[in-house]
């Protein structure tokens, strides 16, 4: 009888841990011990109110003329890294001024890119979720919305604002079903970086032009690569795979040497086993200062090009320009003050670079609430499309997807005016390519773009692997 | 048999009493047993058999035995059950065995010698798994590692070797990370036993002539089976369920080369949605740990 009670237990050892982890019931997640709540508004200050800007009034008009419903007096928000958008510091300075001029209470909880999916997720099956989130495309379109746990927010976008926000960035931000899912405030350009030091060492300067921030041709990206490599004697760039971290970089280096793409631009099947993108696999396989490392993700590769021990990182933004490494020891240089450079990823001709992006903005959830989704239309108007939105902007240290806000009324294009490096960036706004990760099984899709390169970086067939993992990829699709 | 006037009265209303104090001590801890373990084991093994997923609209739908064979069906799966089979295979005789080796050589040791050990070999015990694991992603680094630096300086490799990188040396790596935190536990365990045999029996069986290693197979191994098979089935538990060190040091690559059935559950579970397809492998998981726990069983019944 021991022995059975014995078995039992072991096997009950075993199972409680699979179980507590993936029981769509779980609410162990409902960790609020993060979260932060502003003060609560005595209640709108009518002196107050008549001195805001009569564009602020007609905007808050609209949404009470989309949605008559009451507005509940109280939300939450869960927002992930962006930038400031992940400080307590700055963005209760935000959400200050929402609840003097609303009187509504925003209770904020901060994510992070290693457990925040698995959060919001856990939290949506407990029917637990937040009123608000805000992210990219990629989780609040391709994800949550395709999925039904978003509200159409197309009610909050007139006329003056589809034709204000960005055409591609806007795009991005409506369902399969047309609905919009998310709000755009802020994108950037994924792009890649050089240590300049060391390539005007090596004599490779003369591969790119450092004022347009373009290869003058994918030849010409290698040849760079080789005089690096024998300069230093050591890799140049690393084709990270370990996982699915930073993985835009690898995917836009390989879909822009020869002109390849990685989805349809209907985003319903995946195009990255075209011939373009085999011949740039092969390329970069044939190349000696690049190597495949299937035991670094994208921070590890900015880690090491920080470090100096990599000259060139494809995993690289605006936010890494500003504060490499996020180690704060200067902008555009590395640990030993080295000058990075960032650039545009090759093409073959050295034209029209196609640059992944990112962009990042709000989304409501669906908890059955009409008052709660009022207010939390009112928070987007207040941070996305009021005078409030140059600050929120500028907390996310991106750039804005318009340059005008309130029906025209308020210029926001000059924000960044004073800062030399955010101006010099904004040369590669233009490159902005499809967004494609809003393709149907983004998921699945990304497991099988790192998997595959860790497959040819083995020394696999780069045709075989391109087939049969883009396969896959189409194949989760049709499920 | 005539009761001594020293032994207590009992009565049912005391023992009754007793009983309820009993469970009135057990009632918080039973709570979280049957609401963290039971239910949820429940909730497994009953969504095993659904197509169950994240997605608001989707309902839960009932497939029988589908996901079953999915699974025996899928590659990654089957290539993750011989990952998980090769730690345990390699990791718990290993472990039993450094640990007991270890033991017996330190257990006569008395004072701040034997507490030293007993600190060393526990220290990644209680050290926390992400800063071991951080310390070992730096040693084995393709490019600044220690390990290749060592290695490269004794002659013994030509060039860097991409430890965690390659698909032919990623699982080991894995596997000595295991080991140095899996021994700590069985040590002290060992000590522990080693000092509560019966020294009478040692010592006569020494008077009678028996060699060292006669007095400990003859004597010692028995005294300490409820011991070595306690050490057999958490280690072989623990190894089955490794998960942490894969998700932060390969997320199971290179080429699912170290891809083990737990990190396959949770990216199944939590990556894909696929709940019930996750369930289903964790149920499969559950089965083979009870299995060979059974053999275990089995096994030091024999001995």
């Amino acid at each position: 009888m021991k022995k059975i009670l014995a078995l039992v237990l072991a096997m009950l050892m075993a199972l409680s841990l699979v179980a507590c982890g993936s029981s769509s019931d779980d609410t162990a997640t409902d960790d609020t011990s993060d979260s932060t709540t502003t003060e609560e508004a005595s209640g709108t200050d009518e002196e107050e109110a008549e001195v805001e800007a009569e564009a602020d009034a007609e905007a808050d008009a609209e949404v009470e003329e989309t949605d008559s419903t009451e507005v509940a007096d109280s939300i939450t928000l869960w927002t992930y890294p962006i930038g400031g958008w992940g400080t307590e510091e700055t963005v209760n300075a935000l959400i200050e001024g929402f609840t003097a001029e609303t009187g509504i209470s925003v209770t904020v909880e901060y994510l992070d890119y290693t457990n925040g999916d698995e959060k919001v997720n856990t939290a949506l099956a407990a029917g637990e979720g937040p009123d608000l989130i805000m992210e990219g495309p990629e989780r609040l379109v391709a994800d949550w919305g395709a999925s039904g746990y978003m509200v159409d927010i197309s009610d909050l976008l007139d006329d003056t604002d589809i034709a204000e926000i960005n055409a591609a960035a806007l795009d991005a931000c409506y369902g399969e079903d047309g609905a919009v899912y998310e709000y755009p405030l802020v994108m950037t350009a994924h792009c890649m970086a050089i240590n300049k030091t060391v390539f005007e060492a090596a004599g490779a300067m003369q591969y790119l032009d450092e004022e347009t921030h373009l290869w003058n041709s994918s030849e010409d990206f290698f040849a760079a690569v080789q005089a690096v490599y024998e300069y230093t004697g050591a890799t140049v760039g690393a084709i990270y795979c370990g996982g699915q971290g930073g993985d835009q970089g690898t995917r836009a280096l390989v879909n822009n040497l020869y002109g390849g793409t990685f989805a349809s631009e209907d985003h319903t099947s995946y195009t990255w086993n075209s011939e373009e993108n085999i011949q740039a696999l092969e390329a970069l396989v044939a190349c000696e200062g690049i190597e495949f490392d299937a035991s670094i993700v994208g921070g590890d590769e900015i880690a090491q090009f920080y470090q100096g021990t990599l000259n060139m990182a494809f995993c690289w933004n605006i936010a890494q320009q500003l504060d490499p490494n996020t180690a704060g020891t200067g902008s555009g240089l590395t640990l030993s003050g080295d000058e990075i450079l960032f650039m545009a990823f090759p093409t073959e001709d050295g034209s029209d670079p196609e640059l992944c992006g990112g962009i990042w903005g709000f989304g409501i959830f669906n908890n059955g609430d009409d008052a709660k989704i009022a207010a939390a239309k009112l928070f987007i108007q207040y941070m996305c499309d009021s005078e409030a939105t140059a600050d929120a902007v500028t907390a996310a240290n991106y750039f804005a997807v318009r340059d005008t806000v309130v029906d025209g009324t308020v210029d926001i294009s000059d924000i960044w005016a004073d800062n030399e490096i955010m101006n010099e960036y904004n040369i590669l706004m233009q490159y902005l390519g499809d967004y494609y990760q809003v393709t149907t099984n983004w998921t699945a899709a990304r497991y099988q773009w790192w998997n595959m390169l860790q497959v040819i970086g083995a020394g696999g067939d780069v045709t075989e692997a391109v087939e049969t993992y883009a396969t896959n990829a189409d194949n989760g699709i049709s499920e | 048999m005539a009761r001594s006037k020293n032994q207590p009265t009992t009565s049912r209303a005391l023992v009754r009493r007793e009983t309820i104090s009993g469970y009135l001590f057990m009632l918080p801890s039973l709570i979280f047993f049957v609401g963290f373990v039971i239910i949820p084991m429940i909730l497994c093994i009953y969504t095993s058999f659904f197509d169950a997923n994240l997605t608001a609209n989707g309902e839960d739908v009932f497939i029988g035995f589908a996901n079953y064979v999915e699974l025996f069906n899928d590659e990654i799966f089957r290539k993750a059950l011989l990952n998980t089979f090769i730690i345990v295979v390699v990791s718990v005789p290993v472990t039993c065995v450094f640990s007991l080796w270890v033991s017996s050589v330190i257990y006569k040791l008395r004072g701040p010698l034997l507490s030293l050990f007993r600190c060393i070999f526990y220290l990644p015990v209680v050290t926390g798994s992400v800063a071991v694991t951080v310390v070992w992603k730096w040693i084995y680094n393709y490019r600044t590692g220690v390990l290749n630096d060592v290695l490269t300086n004794l002659g013994i490799i030509d060039s860097n070797v991409n430890w965690l990188g390659d698909s032919s040396t990623a699982l080991a790596c894995i596997i000595v990370i295991l080991l140095t935190t899996s021994v700590g536990q069985p040590i002290v365990l060992y000590v522990s036993a080693l000092g509560n045999v019966d020294v009478s029996l040692t010592e006569a069986a020494q008077v009678d002539g028996a060699t060292d290693l006669q007095v400990f197979w003859k004597i010692k191994w028995p005294q300490m089976m409820p011991t070595t098979l306690y050490i057999l089935v958490i280690t072989t538990i623990n190894s089955f369920q490794c998960f942490a060190l894969i998700q932060l040091l390969t997320s199971g690559g290179p080429t699912n080369s170290t891809n083990t059935v737990m990190y396959y559950i949770y990216y199944t579970a939590f990556k894909l949605y696929r709940l019930g397809y996750g369930n289903a492998m964790g149920v499969v998981l559950a089965i083979f740990i009870a299995l060979l726990s059974a053999l275990q069983f089995k096994l030091t019944e024999e001995k």
